[in-house]
């Protein structure tokens, strides 16, 4: 029973990385950034602060929820559900103090605004990555 | 129960179960109250506290996610939204948040009622902090949440906790008081108070009972009526058990009280010294008690008793011997005031309170006879005179007499013939008579007692001298002797006694009564022996010839029973024709130590103490025994047999003797009876008709000693007679030509011209044997011829005398043949 339960957790956390490819986070080369550890990466897209250690306002962006990425990456990221994640934006948005990040409908948009956009940073597949990206941070570290 | 009680029993309202439980109920329940109000205070003031941390802990729970979220962003208008909502609650006076080391937004309630500044006192616990971390990292602290207690408002609270608890527990406890006072009412106090007004009107004696409260039956207040009814029944139980018995007492009281009013005998209660407690009427009659006088109690001595000190005695012998039976009883004399007397019998006995109850007879009538029977006892009816019984009591009452006396018995001579002749009226009036000469010849100082038919027995007082006694006897005798004029019912009779009179001397003949007379009887009848009209002292010789005269009789009884007494047998020889023709039997007795006794000692003993008819029967049987036995040897006798005059008649019927003959199968002519002239002289009748009896039978008369006695010759011609025997005195006297031969002579002469044989007593020689059968004598026997001899000699002397007759005188037997 034990070695059963151990097996069944494992097959859930070994599943997404088998099933999908890595995600990465991904900065516009030119922002400074090399790389982000979590806790920046949770900071940003959760609006704690935005002003990068470059000096630069950085600008995260959401994927829509049917690509299924931004699931993934909250997931990844804080262990949330995305219920969570937008009550947690419901509370933040009548203050007007903070925005959560900008959402985006594919991942090309999402590529195209890092690429035009120094301080953007988001999430996508490794697959989906090009040369005008650099990844910052791999999500499953 | 009566008013009094119920009176006394009375309860007011605040002396009752009800008022007491009441007050104690409320004291308790007031003590109770404030000490559960202050508990309660205390209690629900802590709780409310807790109850308000424990709110605000679940205050800040609320708002933990959301301040979490401001702290994160550290979004001040979230968090000032947030303090806002906090502010709301009533207990919370200030709220805080502190983001990183800022204060990211505060808020505190203006308005704060003064005078409850608890955050002074309690600055701990007024502040609730807690601490906020990263909703995205856990272990990351990233601010704090305060939040200030409102203490006026959580007081506000407690206190209206506090007082809704009291208050209900003030209503709480009234309603159980009053429930619980209306239980004491309803189940406790009412009961009891019906019971007890029940009980004051019940009318226990007339057998009502309690009736049990309605509803009550099985609890305590039932089981108590239950109590009382069964106690009152009982009660009443005995009330009823004790009024039949006090009824029943009364009754009995009432029936003794009648035994005691109507009872015959005297009834009384007296004490020791004779004080009357109670009488009845009839002790009053019986003892003549005098009325009573004032208030003085009667006493026993009001009444005449002849011997008062002696009732009294009786009394307190009663009372002294009370552990037993107590009775005592004695008869006392009462005399009368005008000196009438009555005998009173008084028996007491002890009732137990020192007093005696007695009872009062009349034994006056009884006490008369008593006396008379007792004077009849001791006297002789006839004369008038003591009798033996009365005369030994006068001994008795004399005690030992020291003064000498004389004690005189007089007989009268013949006075049985004369009550026989003469019959027993004759008799009488002649002792009347005697004893009326005794009387006047008697002193004062004499006393006389008749103790037999005809004897007296005179006590002379103070003599004692022989000569003057003899002289005073003689003349009484002289007196005594003249003649009596008697009366019977058509004549005079004159009638003369002559008396024998014995004498004996106190103290020198005896020392007392029986002996004196004793010994008076024996000089009596000594005196009588010498054939009476004479008097004698007593002597000693009298006394021993009396004892010698009883041995005799005891030895003569002796030799009768053990038949040693013999009879021998004489020979009758027929002078005529010289031969044996009878025989005479004789009685002999050989004292075993005095040798042979004479018949004319031993018969008249034998005749006076009443052997004569066994010894007449014996001699009898043994002639006709051995006359049988000689007849049959060829000897043709006969045998004569001696009769006392005291066996005829009854000791010797005719049938006795018929009986003897056939028993021994002998003819009455074989036997003969000799009879002396004693026997004529006694009653004549009986003798003659006796004789006559016995020759009607066939046997032969003899008359015995024919010429000794009167001889009177009326009698030879009264009585038939077949033999005359002619006594021995005039045969042995007889000579040739003296008088006794001319008696013989005339008597044989007499008996042939009468028809009668004579037998010659007494022949001891020849010569008065010649004489004899010159005189014309037949019969003769005598020691001539022979003695008597015993029955087994006599055959051989029947041969002898047969023989020697015929040799000695042949004329004798010259001419028998014409003789028989």
């Amino acid at each position: 029973m034990r070695r059963l339960r151990i097996l069944i957790l494992c097959c859930l956390f070994a599943w997404p990385p088998l099933a999908q490819a890595d995600m990465v986070l991904v900065a516009n080369p030119q922002s400074g950034i090399e790389r982000l550890n979590r806790d920046d990466v949770v900071n940003i897209f959760m609006g704690r602060y935005r002003l990068l250690a470059s000096g630069i306002t950085a600008e995260p962006i959401d994927l829509a929820d049917d690509t299924g990425l931004r699931a993934r990456f909250y997931r990844a990221l804080v262990n949330k559900s995305l219920a969570e994640i937008n009550a947690y934006w419901a509370r933040l948005v009548f203050s007007g103090k903070t925005r959560p990040p900008r959402v985006l409908d594919s991942v090309d948009a999402a590529l195209q605004a890092v690429i035009s956009n120094p301080g953007a940073l988001a999430y996508l597949e490794r697959s989906q990555i090009d040369k005008n990206v650099r990844v910052v941070f791999e999500l499953g570290d | 129960m009566n008013s009094a009680t119920s009176n006394s029993t009375r309860v007011h309202w605040w002396h009752g179960i009800l008022a007491r439980s009441l007050m104690g109920v409320v004291g308790i329940a007031l003590l109770m109250g404030i000490a559960a109000s202050l508990l309660v205070g205390q209690v629900v003031g802590q709780h409310v506290q807790d109850r308000a941390l424990v709110r605000l802990g679940e205050l800040l729970d609320t708002v933990e996610s959301t301040v979490s979220v401001a702290c994160f962003t550290a979004d001040e208008q979230l968090a000032s939204e947030v303090v806002q909502g906090l502010l709301r609650n009533t207990e919370v006076r200030r709220a805080l948040i502190r983001a990183g080391d800022g204060e990211i937004a505060g808020a505190e309630r203006r308005q704060r009622p003064p005078g409850t500044d608890r955050q002074m006192n309690d600055p701990a616990g007024s502040m609730v902090k807690r601490p906020i971390y990263s909703p995205f990292n856990p272990s990351e602290k990233i601010g704090e949440v305060q939040l200030e207690v409102d203490w006026a408002a959580v007081d506000a609270q407690v206190r209206e906790s506090t007082g809704f608890a009291t208050a209900l527990l003030a209503v709480s406890l009234g309603l159980v008081i009053v429930a619980a006072a209306a239980m004491m009412l309803f189940l406790v106090v009412r009961p009891i108070k019906m019971t007890s007004d029940r009980l004051h009107r019940l009318d226990v004696v007339g057998g009502e009972r309690l009736a049990m409260p309605e509803g009550h039956e099985r609890t305590e207040i039932g089981r108590l009526s239950a109590d009382i009814n069964q106690i009152t029944g009982r009660l009443v139980e005995v009330l009823e058990h004790e009024r039949t018995l006090r009824h029943q007492q009364e009754i009995g009281q009432r029936k003794y009280q009648d035994l005691f009013d109507k009872a015959v005998s005297g009834i009384f209660v007296a004490d020791r010294d004779g004080v009357l407690d109670s009488v009845n009427r009839a002790f009053v009659e019986l003892t003549w008690l005098p009325e009573k006088r004032g208030d003085a109690r009667q006493k026993l001595s009001d009444a005449g008793w002849q011997d008062l000190e002696g009732l009294l005695s009786i009394i307190r012998a009663s009372l002294d011997h009370s552990d037993e039976s107590g009775v005592a009883e004695d008869d006392f004399l009462l005399v009368g005031n005008r000196g009438d007397e009555r005998w009173l019998r008084v028996a007491v006995m002890p009732v137990g309170d020192g007093s005696v109850q007695g009872t009062v007879s009349d034994v006056t009538q009884r006490k008369r006879e008593e006396l008379s029977a007792r004077r009849l006892a001791i006297t002789d009816a006839l004369t008038g005179f003591a009798n033996r019984v009365g005369l030994h009591r006068a001994f008795a009452d004399i005690g030992a007499a020291t003064a000498p006396f004389a004690l005189v018995m007089v007989d009268l001579d013949g006075f049985k013939r004369i009550n026989d002749a003469m019959g027993f009226p004759v008799g009488d009036e002649l002792l009347v008579g005697v004893a009326a000469r005794l009387r006047e010849a008697l002193v004062e100082t004499d006393f006389v007692a008749r103790v037999g038919s005809d004897e007296f027995v005179l006590v002379l007082a103070g003599e004692q001298d022989r000569k003057r006694l003899s002289e005073r006897i003689q003349r009484l005798a002289i007196r005594l002797a003249l003649p009596y004029d008697i009366k019977t019912n058509a004549e005079h009779i004159p009638l003369t006694v002559s008396i024998s009179i014995g004498i004996a001397l106190y103290p020198d003949d005896g020392a007392d009564i029986q002996d004196l007379l004793r010994c008076a009887e024996l000089a009596l009848n000594f005196a009588r022996t010498k054939g009476g009209k004479t008097y004698q002292f007593f002597e000693p010789a009298l006394q021993e010839a009396v004892e010698h005269r009883r041995r005799l009789e005891d030895e003569l009884r002796s030799a009768v029973s053990s038949r040693r007494l013999q009879v021998y047998f004489q020979p009758i020889i027929d002078l005529r024709q010289g031969k044996l023709v009878g025989a005479e039997a004789l009685l002999r007795w050989f004292h075993t130590r005095h040798g042979p006794v004479s018949p004319d000692v031993f018969v008249p003993l034998a005749e006076e103490i009443g052997l004569i008819g066994e010894i007449g029967l014996v001699v009898l049987d043994e002639a006709c025994r051995h006359a049988a036995l000689w007849r049959q040897k060829g000897y043709d006798i006969y045998v004569s047999v001696n009769i006392s005059v005291r066996q005829i008649p009854d000791d010797l019927p005719h049938e006795t003797v018929r009986e003897a003959l056939r028993r021994h199968k002998l003819p009455a002519d074989a036997v003969a009876i000799e009879i002396t002239e004693g026997v004529l002289m006694g009653n004549v009748s009986v003798a003659q008709a006796w004789i006559e009896g016995l020759r009607a039978d066939g046997l032969r008369v003899f008359l015995d000693d024919f010429g000794t006695g009167y001889s009177s010759l009326s009698y030879l011609k009264r009585f038939t007679m077949d033999t005359v025997k002619i006594d021995k005195s005039f045969i042995r006297d007889m000579n040739a030509d003296n008088s006794d031969r001319a008696l013989v002579d005339a008597i044989i002469t007499m008996a042939a011209s009468l028809g009668m044989h004579v037998v010659a007593e007494g022949i001891e020689d020849f010569q008065q044997l010649v004489l004899l059968r010159e005189m014309g004598c037949h019969y003769g026997q005598g020691y001539y011829f022979s003695r008597p001899v015993a029955a087994e000699d006599f055959t051989a002397t029947a041969m002898r005398i047969n023989a020697e007759l015929a040799e000695l005188c042949p004329s004798v037997g010259e001419s028998p043949a014409k003789t028989l």
